[in-house]
C-alpha cells in the first residue's frame, strides 16, 4: 500500500464511504419513509461502493 | 429522533471520522499499522455501521408514527380512536392489546420467518406509490390478501378469554376452523368492523386523558 496511485484510490474509497455514512447518519435523524429509502437507496450503495473500491484497489495493486 | 437510534448514529459518526482520516491522509497506509487501520476503518467498521443502521431503520419503521407519516394513512390512524368497542383496531389500540407505539405493525406484519421483511418490502412498494404512483383514496385501500387468522392467533391462541368465550363455541369445531384459517375471524360476521375509514367522519372519537398520542 505505498504507491501514489493506490493512495489516490484509497482516498476515493474513503470519500465514498464517508459520504455514504453521512447520508446514513442523517437518515437516522428523521422518522419518515423517505429517510428509510435514503438509507437503503443512497447511503448503503455509497458505502458498499466505497468498500468494494477499496478492496479492488488492494487486489489490483502491483507493488513496484 | 428515537433514543434507540442514538447509538447507531454515534457509531456511524465515529466510523465516518475514521474514514475521513484515511481519505485525508492516505499516506498513513504506508506503515504496517496504517494498513491494518485502513482495513478496519474502510472495510470492517463501515459494514458494522450499515448493519447497525439497518437494524435501527427496520425497528423505527415498525412504529405507528412511521406508518402514519404518509397523509393517506391519516384516516386509518383516526380509526384507532373510534369510541366503539366493536371496532377491532380501536379496541386493541385503546385497551393496550397492542403496543400503541407499534400498533399498525403488530397486526399487519406476517408472523412467519421472514414476515417482518415481507411487510417492509410491501412498505417500500407503498412509498413508491406515494411518490411516483397514483395514491388511492383511503377507503379504496385494501389488503393484498385476506387477513390471515395466524396474525390474530399469534397473541390470542391459548388465552382463556379467547378459548372460553361463548361466541367462539357456536359450533363445536369453531376454534379449530379458525386455527386452520378456514373460518376468518373478520369475514364471518364476527369481528367485521375493522378500520372502516369510509365512515370515519361521523364516528365519535375517544380522547385519551394523559396520553399524548
Amino acid at each position: 500500500m505505498t504507491g501514489p496511485v493506490l493512495q489516490r484510490k484509497i482516498r476515493w474509497s474513503g470519500r465514498l464511504i464517508v459520504i455514504g455514512l453521512v447520508v446514513q447518519m442523517l437518515s437516522l435523524l428523521w422518522t419518515h419513509p423517505l429517510a428509510f429509502l435514503c438509507f437503503a437507496l443512497v447511503g448503503c450503495p455509497l458505502v458498499g461502493a466505497g468498500i468494494l473500491f477499496f478492496l479492488y484497489s488492494l487486489v489490483s495493486h502491483e507493488p513496484a | 429522533m428515537q433514543n434507540a437510534a442514538i447509538i447507531p448514529i454515534l457509531f456511524t459518526a465515529i466510523v465516518a471520522v475514521l474514514g475521513l482520516l484515511i481519505a485525508m491522509r492516505p499516506e498513513l497506509t504506508i506503515a504496517r499499522g496504517g494498513k491494518i487501520f485502513a482495513f478496519v476503518a474502510l472495510c470492517i467498521l463501515p459494514v458494522l455501521s450499515v448493519w447497525a443502521g439497518f437494524n435501527a431503520q427496520i425497528e423505527r419503521s415498525t412504529s405507528t408514527q412511521f406508518c402514519l407519516s404518509c397523509h393517506v394513512m391519516n384516516d386509518f390512524g383516526q380509526s384507532l380512536y373510534v369510541d366503539d368497542k366493536s371496532y377491532l383496531p380501536a379496541a386493541h389500540f385503546q385497551n393496550n392489546f397492542v403496543p400503541r407505539d407499534h400498533a399498525c405493525f403488530t397486526c399487519h406484519t406476517d408472523y412467519t420467518m421472514f414476515g417482518d421483511y415481507k411487510a417492509k418490502w410491501r412498505g417500500v412498494h407503498h412509498v413508491i406509490v406515494q411518490y411516483f404512483g397514483t395514491i388511492p383514496k383511503p377507503a379504496d385501500i385494501k389488503l393484498y390478501t385476506p387477513y390471515n387468522n395466524r396474525e390474530c392467533l399469534h397473541c390470542h391462541a391459548g388465552s382463556r378469554v379467547y378459548e372460553e368465550a361463548a361466541p367462539h363455541h357456536k359450533t363445536p369445531d369453531m376454534l379449530s376452523r379458525a386455527a386452520s384459517n378456514q373460518l376468518s375471524c373478520m369475514n364471518s360476521d364476527c369481528h367485521e368492523f375493522v378500520h372502516d375509514v369510509a365512515d370515519i367522519g361521523g364516528a365519535t372519537m375517544w380522547k385519551p386523558k394523559a396520553d399524548g398520542q
